[in-house]
């Protein structure tokens, strides 16, 4: 026997703990049949695509018109990651949740709470495993691409790593929440049904607030599936990443908080409070950063370059009053085309919304629609939602030439006719076989030099 | 098994305890689950906590180990005040009839709790041999009978370096002959020097593994000390622990 001593505040290392819940993960069924479940979903809107973006590519292989309107993230990743994405919303949770659920319903935590190790650093390692889980899980969509590759198609490494960036942190968000949930809820279905709750809740706030006036309006973006669409549109947002970490942080602090059984709960409460207090101003203080990077090669998301470098000339405070409804389709294109456009580029923008209500009542206000521009104490007004006559007025304002067009600058597009005959038996049948005989890999038991005989159960 | 209970008696009448707990006071609702309970371990001795279902044992283990919040009451580690969250620096708490981490397999359970408390290799395989698990290391925990269990819950017991064991009814699920076994292991963990409190509702084994008691009924103390000391509190000279407990209860 050992001779007994208190035990030193020591460094504990972090590799077995990381290393156990890694394998708490992989020892459960949920991680596995999520990635079985996912290959034929994946698969499928992956061939769906292929199909669409190859007849499209069809009709496009002799009008470079056409073929610029052709790009790969809105024609083949956006949809596969998008069945990704769904199975994610509705299957990461149960995975997540098992990271601290089992611990807590079998009683097991009692034990891992009294390793020395801090709160905090079991709550980090099950992140960690949560995460390594959600790389496992991204096998199928990661598939997709390396078939899309090989079948000829063209991948652009900014919009892809922007793309798998969002779903990075989307996963993590959902990962965090159930994390929570598991640390408030004292078993893994009561856990599931609040994780579910959130997710299945942010799509009904996306479906039925969003476009909506007002309080609606606002209310739609706490929707965590907004997190994804500036990523879909190919936009890295710094102020959306840090928001989005923010939030992970603050969620896993708070079931750091309540994750040990030895707090009396109203501190817990109390604790929890100020957490929360302090993540929601986290996340208003960088929800003002402005600084957003067009990533697609095809620059949807911004000017022309020559026009570009000429509006990030003009040093003027522009104002822009709009009279036009929020949910009016019009003010959604002018948004789109210009104004988060002008947003990006201009230093100094200024945007009022002077229409709140329906559009539906201002049919007889002969200002709505008018769009006036306020730069440099000369103004203007339009109707247009299109750059290419607002750009004109702005340096008309600004008393500068409009630029020369930089030559050879346009996207070609890249139409791809291509056979996906192999895409159905790779995701319906292959890649589920290998995913089968991973997780009997997985389950094998490892050699050791500790002394064992054969033998069953007493 | 050989009880020192001179030497014993010599060390708990000239050593500060070990721990001394003081009014510990825990509620679930209006029900009292531990009434100003006050009593002291010493360092060497097995402890036992003895009393019927419900009468408040794993509410004070859990207590005692910082699991539990309460809502009164003092611990002082070698005289000094101890707080919740340094307990586990101080003591090893296992809980009754646990299956740590039940889908993983017994040898990596073992070599988890192994490598976190800065274990080797060897002592890792004196453990499996001292408890008796070589049988079954490479088997998950769930599909381990309860014996098995228990003694894989031994085994990372002996695996803390912590000066303090609390172990929750440790006897549970073995038969008479591997009792005597486990009470073999739970002295000579003893006589190396780490101290025991074993939750036991088994009066017969509390008896023949125990060097002290503490008698619980409905969370509170009813009588402390040695078996002989029982015996004069009680004025029952020859009585068994049982005869005692029931007299004070």
């Amino acid at each position: 026997m050992r001779s007994p001593d208190v035990i030193a505040v020591r460094r504990t290392p972090l590799k077995p703990l990381l290393a156990k819940e890694l394998r708490g993960i992989l020892n459960g069924r949920a991680l596995w049949t999520m990635l079985l479940i996912m290959c034929p979903i994946v698969g499928f809107s992956f061939f769906q695509a292929i199909s669409l973006y190859g007849e499209a590519s069809a009709s496009a292989s002799d009008q470079a018109a056409l073929a610029s309107g052709l790009s790969p993230l809105d024609g083949i990743l956006v949809p596969t990651f998008g069945a990704f994405y769904v199975t994610v919303t509705l299957l990461f949770p149960f995975v997540a949740i098992r990271a601290l659920g089992r611990e807590k319903e079998t009683g097991t935590l009692r034990l891992l709470v009294q390793l020395p190790y801090r709160t905090s650093t079991l709550i980090v390692a099950k992140a960690a495993a949560i995460a390594g889980a959600w790389l496992i899980a991204l096998i199928p969509a990661i598939s997709a691409l390396l078939f899309w590759r090989l079948l000829g198609g063209h991948l652009h490494a900014l919009e892809t790593l922007n793309l798998l960036l969002g779903h990075l942190l989307y996963g993590l968000l959902i990962g965090a929440v159930a994390l929570f949930a598991a640390a408030i809820t004292e078993s893994s279905a009561t856990a599931a049904i609040v994780t579910l709750a959130v997710t299945i809740g942010s799509w009904i706030l996306d479906f039925a607030l969003a476009g909506q006036p007002g309080l609606a309006e606002w209310v739609s973006r706490l929707s965590l599936t907004q997190t994804l669409r500036p990523f879909e549109q190919g936009l890295f947002s710094l102020g959306l990443v840090l928001g989005g970490l923010a939030t992970i942080v603050g969620l896993a602090e708070l079931a750091t908080l309540w994750l040990h059984p030895g707090v009396p709960p109203r501190a817990k409460l109390v604790r929890s409070l100020v957490c929360a207090a302090i993540t929601g101003a986290l996340v208003l203080l960088v929800a003002q950063l402005r600084i957003t990077i067009d990533v697609t090669e095809d620059r949807r998301n911004s000017f022309p370059a020559a026009d570009q470098r000429a509006l990030a000339a003009l040093r003027e405070p522009l104002v822009i009053t709009v009279h036009l409804a929020p949910e009016d389709p019009r003010y959604v294109d002018l948004r789109r085309n210009v104004l988060s456009k002008l947003e990006r580029v201009l230093p100094n923008v200024t945007i009022h919304l002077v229409a709140s209500q329906s559009f539906i009542g201002r049919s007889s206000d002969d200002s709505y629609g008018e769009i006036e521009y306020a730069y440099a104490g000369r103004t203007d007004k339009s109707r247009s939602t299109s750059h290419r006559e607002i750009l004109p007025l702005l340096y008309g304002l600004a008393r500068v030439p409009p630029p020369t067009p930089i030559a050879g600058e346009d996207y070609p597009g890249y139409p791809l006719v291509t056979n996906a005959a192999l895409v159905l038996p790779w995701f319906f049948g292959a890649l589920p076989l290998l995913i089968a005989l991973a997780w009997w890999w997985s389950r094998r038991a490892p050699r050791t030099g500790l002394p064992t005989c054969q033998g069953g159960e007493s | 098994m050989v009880r020192e209970v001179v030497a014993l008696d010599l060390v708990v009448e000239h050593a500060p305890p070990l721990l001394r707990v003081t009014g510990l006071t825990k509620r679930y609702g209006e029900q009292k689950a531990l009434a100003a309970v006050s009593f002291s371990v010493h360092s060497g001795e097995v402890l036992g906590l003895i009393g019927p279902n419900g009468a408040g044992k794993t509410t004070l283990l859990e207590a005692l180990a910082g699991l539990v919040p309460v809502e009164a009451g003092e611990l002082m580690w070698r005289g000094a005040p101890s707080r919740s969250a340094e307990r586990r620096e101080i003591m090893f708490y296992l809980p009754d009839g646990l299956r740590p981490w039940e889908d993983e397999l017994v040898v990596r359970v073992l070599t988890f709790f192994a490598t976190v408390h800065g274990r080797t290799q060897r002592e890792v395989a004196e453990t499996v041999n001292a408890v008796g698990l070589a049988l079954v290391l490479r088997k998950r925990v769930h599909t381990l009978s309860k014996g098995f269990a228990q003694r894989l819950m031994l085994a990372l017991a002996l695996l803390t370096p912590q000066p303090l064991l609390l172990m929750d009814e440790p006897f549970d699920g073995f038969d008479l002959r591997q009792t005597r076994d486990v009470m073999g292991l739970v002295r000579r963990v003893a006589s190396s020097g780490r101290t025991l409190v074993l939750a036991i509702h088994q009066l017969a084994d509390a008896e023949r593994v125990c060097d002290r008691f503490v008698l619980l009924a409905d969370g509170a103390v009813r009588g402390t000390g040695t078996l002989e000391e029982l015996r004069a509190q009680t004025k029952l000279l020859s009585a068994s622990l049982e005869d005692i407990f029931l007299a004070l209860t």
